[in-house]
Formats: structure tokens, C-alpha cells, sequence
């Protein structure tokens, strides 16, 4: 049987789209404070019950499911960073301390969110009918993602390069004393990496609950194949992430055609991020940022 | 009486994390690995038990030794690549590490039903048990296990052996200038760490009597952390209290569901306030409960006298 | 002639294009003070790192009493008898000044898992034998009322002491001292080198880095003058103190 390997690639962009819209944030903010964020995966969940209150609770349209997702997250991550992370790194928290910090962060988001919502999974009740584009089986859904990945990838672009801000967070990044010195707030760049970070994971996680479904585990559900893209990008380069997720996504979308051929479950889908996290940790754990010359 | 049963439960579940618990204050707070898959080795353990358990017909000792044997072996291979790695890297690959494993039981249905789960024979078990009886005799083995163990790690801590741990979790550089192989102390931690968990996993496996991969998500990996930075780091009595507390407190809440009305439901609350304090605890004592405490040994004896002499 | 203790043949080291250490050959002879001087960044520390085993050397080889140790790890190094103490005192902070000397001490019985666990009564002895001997050393070096504090408690210069203290401990054959009387007064630094001159009556062999060249110059058997990570001159202290070539080495030509 042959293979629809046009489906493939473009599959492989749905997926691609959704995690760098997800790592993003996560690689800015694991690079510039150091350690990773595990409550990440809370940010996510909270965009995709973001949607589900506009949509389901308010009967807004999916449009504005989108605005409330950046803003609400966005509020969130910079929350965290002031009232957990910055107050536990001036408390003298270690990199260990604050990953477990992370961790009991998102129980608390975890557990609100599910005593609001509750806890069995749930949908946004839209159905985004499939149709076809040449050889292609699409949907408006994923034709949106794919769009808001290249939306994203320009913003970033001219935010790196062109804005004081952009090039202070590469500043930070590559060279954090000689970026204190050059009189970079390094405070403000900070806090607007964790907030801006965190409302892409919101939208993020709204593309996953509409694709999937929405429980307050979703974020857990993505988290890795996010930490994966992250690792294999190089922390704190966002080049890096653009890479990654795309090869990511290919390399997931291939994986899936490779099972199927062997006879394998495509649950061991999720396993392929897995392991080329792994394989990169233990191989290469600087990732592929190294490669290029911007941060 | 169903209250006292329901303590007992609770008694055998502190007693079986207590194992865990005491693994990876051995791995963390001695040697300094954070170790953030412990939950694969938990479900190693379990798994094998009752694999093992469910094909062959031996003697349930048997099975947990298999189920250490097999879970000290996956942390060997772990240990290999994934040990010299800096902290947060080895958090992330141990995390990984863990879901992969859980992906593959649940996936092969072969191995032990997936999705479906397992039935687990207890492991001691006569006809016409009642319950009561099955949580009496669950928490005479899983605390004769956990005796055993919690005097293997003191005696292991509380030694010249302890003390290169320690210098290891300080400096392995310097450690290692000093004539310490810090990749053979790691990866013996590793694998001893990775055996009891394994063990942990065997016993929570009979006791349960059904397991399926659902029940070993990260959150296993993390309410075991959270009981060794409660209790103490580098201080077994102080796990052993941070278990019973975090136990308690996991518990606590069914209870408190009956007899309190709130307008948010208890279970939820209790993680919330459980993530809260562990953030106060990191901030304002994050040596936990019982603090770690120095070194003793004959050597001491030596200083005592020297100081009585030079006193002459 | 006696061999060499310590042959440095032709090493070089180099990160990502900047050769730290470039071609240098040294000998260190059997009970003698040697030392290593030279500007800030000529790669006296990094000759120092690829001598014990931190890093492997690009080119060159190194010899330990006529065996060749440039592939082995640090704690190899150690068991053939080279110790290195290092510049910024690498100590165990949260333990006590007793266990950093007990941890420095070769062939502890108590080291290994098994020994450790069940055979406990070798080791105690060991314990009280090694206690006494730690306490010895740490009385030369004035140390002994702080035995049972954490290293933390320890002043800068009680630091460096104990730094040395604990590669004394591990009775070598060879000590490397990564300026040992750095940031310490200099009365305390020449006592420093007293006790050095005391333990290679003893027969110890000492290579020491050292900025301070006055007192190198009164308790040096042999020096070497490192620059841009080549030896650029080498000899007995007055003669090396004479040479041209040393003034320019430090002023920069």
C-alpha cells in the first residue's frame, strides 16, 4: 500500500507548528533563569480550559478563546515567576529546589483547575470538518496552527533582532555579566520572557485541546515531546525550537508510517520524542544551538 | 472498625513509600543524584512481581528478589550514559526514562495487559482471609522489609563509605582528585537506590493486587521527593517521618470528606495546600524536618582523646 | 642518573583553537621542590589539570615514576601516588575538617560498599588510627582546635591550609600545589613553606605553582619559567632570577 507522503510532511508541519508554539516559551525561560520549568505543563492546561470557558462556559467564539489563553497565561507566567521562583532563588533555592518548586507549583494550578472544571476529560464541542486540498486531507484547525507557527516564527524573528528587548534576552542568554553591565534590565527582560513564554503555552495548549481533548492532565500529555524540542533545539535559542520542532514533528509523523509498517503500535508514537530527548541528553546535550550563530 | 482497617491501609502504604522513600534519600540526599524517574523503578519492581507471578509458580521471596534483580539492572544501564550528567539533565532523562517504561506496559499487551492491567496474587494468603487479617499480615512483611533496609542504608551512611558519598554530592571533582571513582560510587547508589525501589514496586504490587500502568504516573516519582525534602535530606530517620507525614496527609483528606462540607472539594484542597507548603518548606527549611547530622565514627574518639592530652 | 619522578614530554593542550599549553617538557626530580612560575594565562594550571588527569592532553605524554599516566583518570592518578591540591581550595564544605582529612587517606578499608556494611570492625580501627594521624598534620598546620567544624566555618587562609593538609594525608610520592600560599599573609605563606620544606626532608616531591617568587626562591630546588604556554626558561632559582629572559616573560615584550 502506498504511502501519502505529501499527507506525511504536512502532518508532520501540524505537529511541528504545535511544538514551537509549546517550546518556545520553555526554552526562553529554562535559558535565561537556569533550571527547567516543570509547572509548565500547568500553563498549557490552563490555555486549553481558557478555551473551554470562552467557548462552552461564555459561548464566545473559538477567536476570542485565543485572547483570553495569551492573556490569562500570560498573567500566570508572570506570577510564577514573581511569587514563586524569584522569591525561592532569593531564599537561596538550588537548581534542584526549584525544579521541585516547579513540581509543587503545578499541583496547586493542577488541582484548581480541576476542582473548577473537574477532572474527567472534556472537549470544546467544535467539530472542524476535514476536506481536501489536492492530495492533501486537511483541516481548518490545523491549517490555523499551521498559520500561527509562521505567525510566531516571524514575530520572534524581528523580536530578536530588531527590538531592544529581543536582543537583550540573546544578550542575557550568551553572556549574562557582560549583559548586567551593559545596563540590560535584566529584572523587566525576565519577567516578560516568563510571562510572554507562558501565554504562548496557553495557546499552545488550546491547539492541543482542540486537536485532542481537554483534562487537567493535558499539559503532562504534552510536556516531554515539549521538553524534547527544547533539549534538541539547544536551551535558549529559539532557532534552535524552530529546528527541532520540525524535525520533531517529522521525525514523529515518519515514526508513525515506520510502526505501521513493522507492526507496531503507533502509541509508541509519544516514545519517538522520548527517545531522541534522551539520546540528545546523553550525546549531545547542548543541543543543536551551537549551530547557528544567533542565540 | 472500619476505621481501624482503614488506618491499616494507611499503615501499609507509609510502610511500602517508606522503602521508596529511603532509595532515593540514598540517591539524593547522600550522593546528590536527582533522581526524578524513580517512579520506573517502582514500576520495574511491581511489574516484574507480577509478571513473574503470574507464569511461574514460585515463592513470593523469590519474585521480589527478581523484581530487585531486574530493577537494579535497569538502573545499570541508566546509571551508564545518564550519570554524568548535570543535575537538571539527569532530572529531565530520569523523567523520560520513567514514561517510556510506562509507555511500553501499557502498550505491550503482551507483557502484562496493558491498558487492562494485572491481577497480583498477595503474596501470603490463606482461605477465608478477612480484611483485616490481609492488612496485618501486608504491613508484618512490608515493615520487615523496610527494618531490613532502613539498617542497610544506616549502616551504609553511617560509614567511612557514607562519607565518600557525601564528598561526591559536595565535589565530585575534588572527590575524584582525592582517589574516589565517583562513576563506580554513582553507579552502585544507582543501581542499590533503583533495587529498592524495585522492591517498593513488589510489595505494592501483592498488596494492591491488581496494578496498571495509570498507576505509576510521574506524580509517584514526585510525592516521594516531596517526602525526602519534608522529612530531611541525608537523614533516614527524617524520610521515614517525611513518609508518614506526606502519607497522612495524602489520606487525610478522603477522611476529612465525610465529616466536612466545603464549598471545594477536599482532595483538590489538600494537593493545593500540600504544593504551597512545599514551596514555604524550600524556602524556609529546606533541610527538612530532621536536619542531616555529622558523620560519627571511631575517629571521633581519637579527637576526644587528643583533646583531653593537649589539655594535660 | 636517577630517572625523573615526573616527565612531562612535549605536551600540549588546547580549547576549541587556543593552545593553553603548547609543547612543554619538564622534569620534577625525585625529593626535590620544583617549581612553576609564569604570567597569569601562560597555562600553568592547565599543565597542572593534564599532569593529574582533569584533562587529556592533545599531544605530548606524561610519566609518573617511569609509568606512562596521561590516559588515566584523576583517581588513577591518585593511586599511583600523585596528589594535586587546588588553587581555589576544592573542600567539602558542609563536612567536618576531620572527615576531609579521613577522605584524603589512601587504602581506607571502610571505603568499599561491602567492607562498609559488614565487616565494620576492620575500618573502625582504621578510623582511630587515620584520626590520629589526621590530627598530627592538622596540629603542624595549627588547625586542630577546628577538627570537628565544618570546613565552611574555616577562614580564607585556614582554607588553603586544610587544602594542603588533606593532599599531605594522602601520603604521595608527589605533590602538586596549585600556589599554596596564595592570598595569605606572607608570614603565614612562609611558614606554609617551612612545613613544605619539613615534609620533603620527610621525602616528599613538591611541584608547586607559585606567584609569589620570593619565597619560591629561598626553598626551590629547581624552577621553570612557563610563557604562553611554553617553557621558556628553566634552572636553579639565583641563575633563572638573573636571566633577561625572566623580566620579560612577566613585563611582556
Amino acid at each position: 500500500m502506498g504511502v501519502n507522503w505529501a499527507q506525511v510532511l504536512f502532518n508532520s508541519a501540524v505537529t511541528g507548528s504545535l511544538y514551537l508554539i509549546g517550546a518556545v516559551g520553555l526554552t526562553l525561560s529554562y535559558g535565561l533563569s537556569g533550571f527547567p520549568n516543570f509547572a509548565y505543563a500547568e500553563f498549557m492546561t490552563l490555555g486549553a480550559y481558557m478555551g473551554y470557558f470562552v467557548v462552552r462556559q461564555l459561548g464566545f467564539d473559538i477567536y476570542f478563546a485565543f485572547i483570553a489563553a495569551f492573556l490569562a497565561c500570560g498573567i500566570l507566567g508572570a506570577l510564577a515567576y514573581r511569587g514563586v521562583f524569584r522569591f525561592l532563588a532569593n531564599r537561596g533555592a538550588n537548581k534542584i529546589h526549584l525544579m521541585i518548586g516547579s513540581i509543587a507549583l503545578g499541583f496547586i494550578i493542577r488541582h484548581i483547575i480541576g476542582d473548577i472544571w473537574g477532572w474527567p476529560p472534556t472537549t470544546f464541542g467544535i467539530i472542524w470538518p476535514g476536506f481536501d486540498i489536492g492530495p492533501l486531507r486537511v483541516t481548518d484547525l490545523w491549517l490555523a496552527l499551521i498559520f500561527t507557527a509562521l505567525f510566531l516564527a516571524v514575530i520572534m524573528h524581528l523580536l530578536l533582532t530588531r527590538t531592544t528587548t529581543g536582543k537583550a534576552i540573546r544578550g542575557i542568554s550568551s553572556n549574562p555579566e557582560l549583559a548586567l553591565a551593559s545596563g540590560i534590565n535584566i529584572e523587566r527582560v525576565t519577567l516578560l520572557t516568563w510571562a510572554g513564554g507562558a501565554a504562548l503555552a496557553g495557546v499552545a495548549g488550546l491547539f492541543w485541546g482542540a486537536i485532542a481533548s481537554i483534562s487537567p492532565l493535558l499539559g503532562w500529555a504534552m510536556i516531554l515531546p515539549v521538553f524534547a524540542v527544547t533539549i534538541l533545539g539547544g536551551i535558549g535559542s529559539f532557532y534552535g525550537v524552530l529546528a527541532a520542532a520540525f524535525i520533531i514533528g517529522l521525525a514523529e509523523n515518519i515514526g508513525v508510517v515506520a510502526l505501521t509498517q513493522l507492526g507496531l503500535s503507533t502509541e509508541y508514537r509519544m516514545a519517538i520524542a522520548f527517545i531522541i530527548l534522551i539520546v540528545t541528553l546523553i550525546l549531545r546535550p547542548q543541543g543543536l544551538a551551537k549551530a547557528f550563530r544567533r542565540t | 472498625m472500619g476505621l481501624l482497617v482503614y488506618s491499616l491501609d494507611i499503615v501499609v502504604f507509609i510502610g511500602i513509600f517508606a522503602i521508596v522513600a529511603l532509595s532515593l534519600n540514598l540517591e539524593y540526599g547522600f550522593t546528590g543524584l536527582g533522581n526524578f524517574g524513580k517512579v520506573a523503578f517502582f514500576l520495574a519492581g511491581a511489574y516484574t512481581y507480577a509478571i513473574v507471578m503470574e507464569r511461574t509458580g514460585i515463592p513470593f521471596y523469590l519474585a521480589l528478589i527478581i523484581a530487585m534483580l531486574v530493577s537494579a539492572g535497569i538502573g545499570f544501564l541508566v546509571s551508564l550514559p545518564a550519570l554524568r550528567l548535570r543535575e537538571d539533565y539527569l532530572a529531565i532523562v530520569t523523567l523520560a526514562i520513567g514514561e517510556v517504561l510506562r509507555l511500553v506496559v501499557k502498550t505491550e499487551d503482551s507483557l502484562a495487559h496493558g491498558v487492562w492491567g494485572i491481577n497480583v496474587p498477595p503474596a501470603i494468603h490463606w482461605s477465608g482471609m478477612s480484611v483485616l487479617e490481609m492488612r496485618m499480615v501486608n504491613i508484618g512483611l512490608v515493615y520487615f522489609c523496610l527494618i531490613l533496609c532502613f539498617i542497610l542504608v544506616q549502616l551504609m551512611t553511617r560509614s567511612p563509605y557514607g562519607r565518600v558519598l557525601r564528598a561526591i554530592r559536595e565535589d565530585e571533582v575534588a572527590a575524584e582528585a582525592l582517589g574516589k571513582n565517583r562513576v563506580k560510587y554513582k553507579a552502585q547508589i544507582f543501581m542499590l537506590g533503583s533495587a529498592l525501589a524495585g522492591l517498593g514496586g513488589g510489595l505494592y504490587a501483592q498488596y494492591m493486587q491488581y496494578i496498571n500502568p495509570y498507576m505509576f504516573m510521574p506524580m509517584v516519582t514526585f510525592t516521594v521527593w516531596i517526602m525526602v525534602i519534608v522529612g530531611g535530606p541525608a537523614n533516614n530517620r527524617g524520610v521515614l517521618i517525611g513518609a508518614v507525614l506526606v502519607t497522612l496527609f495524602e489520606r487525610g483528606a478522603r477522611i476529612i470528606k465525610d465529616y466536612l462540607l466545603l464549598p471545594i472539594d477536599p482532595i483538590n484542597l489538600q494537593y493545593i495546600l500540600f504544593g504551597v507548603l512545599v514551596i514555604f518548606l524550600l524556602a524556609y527549611r529546606p533541610q527538612g524536618l530532621l536536619k542531616e547530622r555529622q558523620l560519627e565514627t571511631k575517629a571521633i574518639e581519637g579527637v576526644q582523646q587528643w583533646k583531653n592530652r593537649s589539655s594535660e | 642518573m636517577e630517572e625523573s619522578l615526573l616527565r612531562v614530554k612535549e605536551v600540549g593542550k588546547h580549547f576549541g583553537g587556543l593552545w593553553a599549553v603548547n609543547r612543554a617538557s619538564l622534569d620534577v626530580a625525585r625529593g626535590s621542590i620544583t617549581a612553576l612560575v609564569g604570567p597569569n594565562g601562560s597555562g600553568k594550571t592547565t599543565l597542572f589539570n593534564v599532569v593529574f588527569g582533569l584533562h587529556k592532553p592533545d599531544e605530548g605524554c606524561v610519566y609518573f615514576n617511569g609509568e606512562r599516566i596521561d590516559h588515566l583518570a584523576p583517581h588513577q592518578v591518585y593511586a599511583k601516588g600523585m596528589v594535586h591540591a587546588f588553587q581555589i581550595p576544592r573542600l567539602f564544605y558542609r563536612l567536618t575538617v576531620l572527615d576531609n582529612m579521613l577522605l584524603a587517606a589512601r587504602g581506607h578499608k571502610g571505603d568499599g560498599l561491602l567492607n562498609s556494611v559488614v565487616f565494620r570492625q576492620g575500618w573502625q580501627a582504621q578510623e582511630r588510627e587515620l584520626a590520629d594521624k589526621a590530627l598530627e598534620l592538622l596540629n603542624l598546620l595549627e588547625l586542630d582546635h577546628l577538627t570537628l567544624s565544618p570546613a565552611g566555618e574555616l577562614s580564607g587562609g585556614q582554607r588553603k591550609l586544610l587544602e594542603i593538609g588533606r593532599a599531605l594525608m594522602a601520603d604521595p610520592l608527589l605533590l602538586l600545589l596549585d600556589e599554596p600560599a596564595a592570598g595569605v599573609n606572607p608570614l603565614l605563606g612562609r611558614k606554609i613553606f617551612e612545613r613544605i620544606e619539613l615534609f620533603r626532608q620527610r621525602g616528599l616531591s613538591f611541584f608547586i605553582i607559585e606567584h609569589r617568587l620570593e619565597i619560591l626562591f629561598d626553598f626551590a630546588d629547581w624552577v621553570y619559567v612557563m610563557d604562553k604556554g611554553k617553557i621558556a626558561i628553566e634552572g636553579k632559582p639565583e641563575k633563572v632570577a638573573k636571566d633577561s629572559t625572566f623580566y620579560k616573560v612577566y613585563l611582556g615584550d
